[in-house]
C-alpha cells in the first residue's frame, strides 16, 4: 500500500514537471498572444550605457536599445541607414555629411538632433568619461585622439552640426571602412537630456531613454534584461517581437541545456563537450568569424628575436590536426594574420613544413633543439586555451625537440603582462572591428599599444601609414598585402593558428531575420517570428 | 620513549582477548607508547584497510616510472576521448567512433550509405591502424594496438598514467606540505609553550594574526608574488597551515612542562633544548601523528581547489584536482575522464581519514593498555 502511494506520488511529481516544462516551451515558442524571444547572452552587461561597455554580450543588447547613424544589415553586417536617412562622402574620402531622419526621436519623444550627435561623440572622447572603447572613434575622427589623450580641447575634434538635421565629421584619412564602423556602439548617440537629469541612474528601467527598436522594460541584475518595443521608433512597423529577454548565462553547457529544454531561443555559443551532438541538429549554425587565434612571439627576447626561430616554431605545428582533434568546430587553419575577406587577395603564408622548420632551427644555432632555452607559453585561464597550448607544447617537443612550460593567468593579469612585454610566447585572439584587413594589421606598428610582441619594422610602419592615406581599391589592398607579407612571411612576428568560427543554436524554422555573417552581428530588431 | 608509568600488561598483543587470565601473576613487560598504539591499530579493521590502501597508493606513485604504463604526457590526437576498455585496442575504438560518426552525419543528411570519400577515409584508417608506428624512447611502437583500460583524455593521453602520475603529485603535496607545516608548528609551538612569557606572547599573537587572514587569499597572493611553480605551491600551502599545529603543541607542552619527568630532567642538568626536543616533543607525538594524517587529505583538497581555480599545477603535469577540473566540462560526453580521477582521489581520502581516525584512537592516552 505504502509503495503504491509512493509511486503515485512520484508520478504526480513527474507529471507536474512535465506540464511545467510544456508550459515553458509554449511560452518560448511564441504561442498565444505574446511573442517572446529569449537569448542566452554570455554574461551580465557591465552597463547599459553604450559609452561605458566593451564586450560582445553588451553589443547584442545595445543593438536592441539604440540605433546609430547607420545600422548593420543583418545579412552582410555592412552599413544601411539608421538615424541618418542619407549621407555624402567627399571626393577625397575624409568628409562625411549625414542627413538625419525627420522622425528620429527618443523613446520619451524628444527629437534627435545633429547637435546631440556632436555632444555624444565628445562625451565618449572626453578623457573624464574614461570610456573603454574611446580608442575606436579616436582612430577615425580627426582630432579625436588628441582630445581623448587630454592633449587638446573638445574644439579640436572635427565634428559639427550644420543645422538640426545635418551632421558632419572629418576622418584622419580616406579610411574606406569608416561607414561600416559607424554602426559600432562607440559611435552611438546618447540621450544627454536624460543623463543630465538622472546622472548614472539613467539606464535604470524607470529612467531609461533610448532610440532603438526596443526599449528597456526590466533589468534584474544577474537574472534577466527584458526589452519591449519602442513605440516612438521611426520604423516601429518592422518590430514584431513583443518581448526580448536576455539571460546572462555564463556557462556554455548550461546554455546548451537550456536551449535543448526550450528555455531559450538563441544560444550564442556551443560548448565543446556538446559539439558532436549539436552538429547533428539542423538548428546548429557554424559560420566563419572575422577573427584570428594566434600566438605572439616576444620579438625583443632571445632567442625569439631571430626570425628563423620564429618561423621554425610556426612551421612545426600540424594545424589541420589541431583543428580536427582539439578545437573540432570547423575552425580553419591559419597561415596569415588576415582572414579571408572580400576583395583582399591575402597572402599564402609559410604553411606547415617540418623539414624546413628543423633546418631553420639548425640555421639559428639550435640543431635538433640543442641548447634551446626553455620558453614559457602564457595563456589566460580557460580550458580551450589550455588544450591548445598542451597540443602545441607536445608538437614542439616531438617535432623540434624543444621544451616549453605553460603558464596560465587570470584575464586581467594576462593582459597586463602581454602589454608590458612580460612574456616569451603568449596566446592571443583578435576579432576584427570592421571588414577591412587594416583592423588586423595596424595594431602591430612599432610602439603600438596592442603590440605586446614588440614587433618593429620601418617598412611595415610606412606601408600601414601609406594605406591609411589611400582611397579604397585594389592598390590599397596591395599595399596592405605587402605589409602582411613582411609581417608573416618575412618576419613571422606572430604565429597565426586558426581563424575563428561563430557557433550559434537557433531554430530558423521558427525565427527569421537572423543570418550568419562574418562579424557575428545579429541585430535583434530584425528578428521576427517565421509565421 | 615513554615517560608514563609502566603498568602490567595483561598479555602479549598476539593472543589478546583469549581466555581469562589472572592479571596479577603475569610477568611485567614494558610496552612503549608506539608499540601499544600499533597493537591497538591492528585491531581496527577500517584503519588497517586505510593503511593498506595508502601503502598501495604510495607504492604505485613511487614505482610509476617503471610500471608498464604509457607516458602521462604523450598525446595521440586520434585517440582522444576513447572510453575505457579491456578488450578492444585503441585502433578499434577509434575506428568505431569514426564510423559511428559518419553514419550519424549520413543520417542527418538523409543518407543510409557512406559516400565513396568516407569509405576511402575508413579504409585509410584501417590501413593506419595496421601499420602506423611511433618512435617512443627510441623504440618503434604500434600505437593503435595500445589498450587503455581507463580510457583516454581529450588530447589522447592515457588516463591510467595520468591518474598515477597525478597521484604522485597530489600525494607529494600532501606529504611535503604536512611535514613542513608540522615541523614549523612543532618548533614554534614548543618554544612558545616551554619558554612562555614574552616569547610565547609574541609567537601566539603572530599566529592569531595569521589565523585572521583568509587562508586561500594568502596562498593565492604568495603564488602571485613568488611565481607559479610546484615548489612555491608547496611553500605557500605549508606556510599558512602550521598555525593549528603550533597551538596544539603549545597547549600540550604547557600542560606537561611542570610534570615530574621534566623536573627530573631539569634537576639532572638537562639543557632547555634537550628538555624540549628529547622529553616534551615526543610526548606530543600522538597528537601530531593524528593531526598529520588528517592534514594530508586537507592538503590534497586544497591543491585540488587551487587547480580548479587554475592556480595549481601547470600543464602537462596533472594532479587529481586538475584532472577532475579538466573533466568537468566534458562530463556528459566522456564521464570516465571525471569518474576515475575522482574515484582515485576519493578512495585515497577515505583511506587516509580511516587511518587518521584509527591512529587517533590508538594514540589516545585514555585507552592506554586497553584493547
Amino acid at each position: 500500500m505504502k509503495k503504491t502511494v509512493l509511486v503515485l506520488g512520484l508520478i504526480a511529481i513527474v507529471a507536474s514537471f512535465g506540464f511545467a516544462g510544456g508550459a515553458q516551451e509554449a511560452g518560448g515558442a511564441g504561442a498565444g498572444d505574446v511573442t517572446e524571444f529569449v537569448i542566452g547572452n554570455g554574461a551580465e552587461p557591465e552597463s547599459l550605457d553604450p559609452h561605458l561597455v566593451s564586450g560582445v554580450p553588451e553589443h547584442r543588447i545595445m543593438m536592441g536599445l539604440y540605433e546609430g547613424l547607420v545600422v548593420p544589415d543583418p545579412e552582410t553586417a555592412t552599413a544601411v541607414p539608421g538615424v541618418a536617412e542619407s549621407w555624402e562622402i567627399s571626393d577625397d574620402g575624409t568628409m562625411y555629411t549625414f542627413t538625419l531622419r525627420e522622425d528620429a526621436q527618443w523613446s520619451d519623444g524628444t527629437p534627435i538632433t545633429a547637435q546631440q550627435f556632436v555632444d555624444s561623440w565628445l562625451r565618449i572622447l572626453n578623457p573624464e568619461t574614461a570610456a573603454p572603447y574611446a580608442w575606436f572613434p579616436s582612430m577615425f575622427i580627426k582630432g579625436a585622439a588628441d582630445y581623448n589623450a587630454g592633449e587638446a580641447g573638445p574644439e579640436s575634434v572635427a565634428v559639427r552640426a550644420l543645422d538640426d538635421r545635418t551632421f558632419q565629421f572629418e576622418t584622419v584619412g580616406p579610411l574606406p571602412y569608416t561607414l561600416d564602423a559607424l554602426s559600432h556602439y562607440s559611435f552611438q548617440v546618447v540621450p544627454l537630456h536624460a543623463i543630465e537629469e538622472y546622472g548614472s541612474e539613467w539606464t535604470l528601467p524607470e529612467n531609461f531613454v533610448g532610440n532603438g527598436p526596443y526599449t528597456l522594460a526590466e533589468w534584474s541584475p544577474q537574472q534577466r534584461i527584458v526589452l519591449e518595443p519602442n513605440p516612438t521608433y521611426w520604423n516601429a512597423d518592422k518590430v514584431q517581437l513583443d518581448r526580448v529577454v536576455f539571460l546572462p548565462v555564463e556557462e556554455d553547457t548550461t546554455m546548451y541545456n537550456m536551449y535543448i529544454n526550450g528555455e531559450i531561443d538563441w544560444a550564442t555559443n556551443v560548448p565543446l563537450g556538446q559539439l558532436e551532438q549539436a552538429q547533428l541538429r539542423d538548428d546548429y549554425h557554424v559560420s566563419p568569424y572575422l577573427g584570428t587565434y594566434y600566438y605572439v612571439f616576444n620579438n625583443g627576447r632571445e632567442p625569439l628575436n631571430d626570425p628563423n626561430v620564429r618561423k621554425a616554431l610556426s612551421m612545426a605545428i600540424d594545424r589541420q590536426l589541431l583543428v580536427d582533434t582539439v578545437t573540432r568546430a570547423g575552425q580553419i587553419p591559419a597561415y596569415s594574420m588576415v582572414p579571408e575577406m572580400t576583395g583582399y587577395p591575402g597572402i599564402e603564408g609559410l604553411g606547415d613544413d617540418l623539414d624546413t622548420a628543423r633546418q631553420l632551427l639548425a640555421d639559428a644555432g639550435y640543431p635538433d633543439g640543442e641548447g634551446f632555452p626553455e620558453l614559457t607559453v602564457l595563456y589566460n585561464t580557460n580550458e580551450a586555451h589550455k588544450s591548445i597550448a598542451e597540443f602545441i607544447q607536445q608538437q614542439w617537443l616531438d617535432n623540434l625537440n624543444i621544451n616549453v612550460t605553460l603558464e596560465n593567468q587570470e584575464w586581467g593579469t594576462y593582459l597586463n603582462n602581454r602589454r608590458q612585454h612580460n612574456f616569451d610566447i603568449a596566446r592571443a585572439g583578435w576579432i576584427g572591428d570592421y571588414q577591412d584587413p587594416n583592423t588586423f594589421l595596424d595594431m602591430f606598428i612599432t610602439g603600438g599599444a596592442m603590440n605586446g610582441g614588440q614587433f618593429a619594422n620601418d617598412e611595415y610602419d610606412s606601408l600601414i601609414a601609406q594605406a591609411a592615406q589611400m582611397q579604397a581599391g585594389p592598390e590599397r589592398f596591395d599595399v596592405l598585402r605587402q605589409a602582411e607579407q613582411i609581417f608573416i612571411e618575412d618576419e613571422m612576428a606572430v604565429m597565426p593558428i586558426y581563424y575563428y568560427v561563430n557557433l550559434n543554436m537557433i531554430d530558423l524554422q521558427k525565427w527569421s531575420g537572423w543570418y550568419a555573417n562574418i562579424m557575428g552581428w545579429h541585430p535583434v530588431g530584425d528578428i521576427v517570428g517565421a509565421n | 620513549m615513554s615517560n608514563q608509568p609502566v603498568v602490567p600488561s595483561g598479555h602479549d598483543s598476539d593472543d589478546a582477548g583469549q581466555g581469562v587470565v589472572n592479571e596479577f601473576d603475569q610477568p611485567v613487560e614494558g610496552v612503549s607508547l608506539t608499540k601499544d598504539a600499533w597493537r591497538r591499530l591492528k585491531k581496527n579493521k577500517m584503519a588497517m584497510f586505510g593503511l593498506v590502501v595508502v601503502v598501495i597508493y604510495a607504492l604505485l606513485s613511487i614505482t610509476a616510472p617503471i610500471l608498464p604504463i604509457h607516458s602521462f604526457r604523450y598525446q595521440v590526437p586520434e585517440h582522444r576521448d576513447l572510453p575505457p576498455s579491456f578488450t578492444k585496442t585503441a585502433g578499434e575504438l577509434w575506428y568505431e567512433r569514426v564510423e559511428h560518426r559518419m553514419y550519424q552525419l549520413a543520417e542527418r543528411d538523409g543518407r543510409t550509405t557512406l559516400t565513396p570519400e568516407q569509405q576511402d577515409e575508413l579504409a585509410d584508417i584501417r590501413h593506419r591502424i595496421e601499420t602506423e608506428t611511433a618512435m617512443i624512447d627510441g623504440q618503434e611502437v604500434k600505437i593503435h594496438q595500445w589498450r587503455y583500460i581507463l580510457g583516454t583524455d581529450h588530447l589522447g593521453r592515457d588516463m591510467l598514467a595520468r591518474i598515477i602520475y597525478g597521484g604522485q603529485i597530489s600525494i607529494a603535496i600532501g606529504l611535503i606540505g604536512t611535514i613542513t607545516s608540522v615541523l614549523i608548528g612543532i618548533i614554534l609551538g614548543a618554544i612558545a609553550g616551554y619558554v612562555g612569557g614574552k616569547t610565547d606572547y609574541m609567537i601566539m599573537r603572530f599566529v592569531d594574526v595569521m589565523y585572521g587572514l583568509p587562508y586561500m587569499l594568502v596562498v593565492i597572493i604568495l603564488m602571485a608574488i613568488f611565481g607559479r611553480n610546484i615548489f612555491n605551491l608547496f611553500l605557500a600551502l605549508s606556510l599558512v597551515s602550521w598555525l593549528v599545529v603550533a597551538r596544539v603543541v603549545r597547549g600540550q607542552i604547557i600542560s606537561l612542562k611542570n610534570s615530574e619527568f621534566v623536573e627530573a630532567a631539569r634537576s639532572m642538568g638537562a639543557s632547555q633544548r634537550r628538555i624540549i626536543f628529547r622529553h616534551l616533543i615526543p610526548n606530543t607525538a600522538g597528537i601530531i601523528i593524528v593531526f598529520a594524517t588528517l592534514r594530508i587529505p586537507a592538503f590534497i583538497m586544497q591543491e585540488s581547489f587551487l587547480s580548479f581555480l587554475g592556480l595549481g599545477i601547470s600543464a602537462p603535469f596533472a594532479s587529481w584536482g586538475s584532472l577532475v577540473s579538466d573533466a568537468v566540462e566534458r562530463m556528459t560526453g566522456a564521464p570516465w575522464q571525471l569518474f576515475f580521477p575522482a574515484m582515485a582521489m576519493t578512495l585515497f581520502l577515505f583511506a587516509m581519514n580511516f587511518l587518521g581516525d584509527g591512529l587517533r584512537d590508538a594514540f589516545d592516552p585514555h585507552s592506554k593498555n586497553r584493547l
